[in-house]
């Protein structure tokens, strides 16, 4: 009691692209044929069995999270000003030098003004004094930064051109964790340079945001 | 918000480093991935195993999901190679002592803290899930994978072929050839019974 046809069909029967006419023809043999009828409906009968599994509780445990905050920590900690920037190293650079040039721009506006002010002399050989102070200041970070950004593109391809010449997946991992790790360390040094810059600068933007905001007050009463 | 979209939306967040957001994500998915892990494996420890190199493997993978595919999709995938992995680590070091396996997932912290969890009971919780971990440990791995892709994510033969690197007729025969033996197991299973 058996039926050369049973493999081949219900092989097909459990396929999800039966084209209607087989299907039609699957139908007509199992109408006909006990033997692949009855071998149907226990394959089905077990189907529906394991198809009775209730789903359990997941046990307790911590989701990753310890995992996932000491690696997400080092970024995050710094005050609200780093937040946004976290991804953006390297927009963080031209931050930098955006501050430096908003200096910049401030001396040069002081120029215009100083004309119609009062104790003009002294205040324009200040000011050119500082801005020739503040161009030095700014090449040389530029040259720093493009001197650091240098030095990791070079490293990053030699990484990457030692790590694919056998390119698995294990591999593409360990280049991803380079990255990442000389992102966070670039992010860091960052930060360090951009808060000695501050730092530093910081009297001096103020003085010289206060001059500006006395200037434009004084222009606007006249 | 469609399921997909706010898979897409914790997954953004995640990665800007939100906690909360990760921790929703693995949420959505830790139950399915479980449970699939307890049906492969057959014991909940394994199962707990399992699914902690599954989101591991999400975490370590997370940029890398972009949204062309399904997030669920994606992480079945993920489980799937890892339940394959963990199989052929287990063929591996069957000889040795069993506290070797112990130290598999990298950093995921160890759950076997937890005294409430014991696991041969908890699969028993359920009976007629332990009736059907028998059934399916009768079958070798490959075709316990084919099962539980077919009758329990309901994923077509192409996709299991695509996804087992296998041709698509490979799969069909597989899974009749799995269906044939878990039935021939249950049916004697019934005449001692
Ligand atoms: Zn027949």
């Amino acid at each position: 009691m058996s039926c050369p046809k049973t493999q081949f069909l219900l092989q097909e029967y459990f396929s999800d692209d039966l084209a209607p006419l087989a299907r039609e023809e699957l139908g007509k043999h199992l109408a006909n044929c006990e033997y692949c009828n009855a071998e149907l409906e226990s394959l089905l009968l077990t189907q529906s069995t394991l198809r009775h599994w209730q789903d359990q509780r997941v046990p307790h445990w911590d989701r990753g999270l310890n995992l996932f905050r000491r690696e997400h920590r080092a970024p995050a900690a710094g005050a609200g000003l780093w937040v946004g920037w976290q991804w953006l190293p390297t927009a963080a650079s031209f931050a930098m030098l955006a501050v430096l040039l908003f200096n910049l721009t401030i001396v040069s506006g002081e120029h215009g003004f100083s004309i119609s002010f009062g104790p003009a002399a002294d205040l324009q050989a200040q000011l050119t004094t500082f801005q020739q102070l503040q161009r030095e200041e700014m090449q040389s970070l530029v040259t720093r930064v493009e001197d650091r950004q240098d030095n990791s593109n070079v490293q990053l391809l030699q990484a990457v051109l030692e790590q694919t010449q056998q390119s698995t997946a294990e591999n593409l991992d360990r280049i991803y964790a380079y990255f990442e790790q000389k992102r966070i360390q670039d992010l860091q040094d960052m930060r360090v340079g951009y808060q000695q810059l501050v730092d530093s600068d910081y009297e001096t933007i103020r003085s010289l945001n206060q001059l500006a905001q006395f200037v434009s007050y004084q222009s606007e009463i006249r | 918000m469609s399921l997909i979209n706010e898979d897409e939306a914790l997954i953004a967040a995640a990665l800007n480093g939100s906690a909360y957001a990760w921790e929703k994500l693995v949420k959505r998915y830790e139950g399915k991935i479980y449970n699939q892990g307890l049906r492969l494996t057959g014991n909940a420890s394994d199962a707990m195993d399992l699914m902690q190199e599954v989101f591991l493997g999400v975490y370590r993978n997370l940029h890398r999901f972009r949204g062309d595919a399904k997030f669920s999709s994606w992480i079945f995938r993920i489980a799937h190679n890892k339940a394959v992995d963990m199989k052929r680590r287990k063929r591996l070091m069957s000889a040795q002592p069993r506290s070797s396996d112990q130290d598999a997932g990298d950093d995921f912290d160890n759950i076997a803290s937890e005294a409430s969890y014991e696991p041969e009971v908890r699969l028993d919780e359920v009976q007629q899930n332990s009736q059907i971990v028998t059934m399916l440990k009768m079958l070798p791995m490959e075709q316990r994978l084919i099962v539980e892709l077919k009758t329990f994510q309901s994923l077509t033969f192409e996709e299991i072929a695509d996804m087992q690197d296998i041709s698509v007729n490979t799969a069909k025969t597989r899974f009749y050839t799995a269906l044939k033996k878990l039935k021939s197991a249950s049916e004697e299973d019934h005449v001692l019974s």
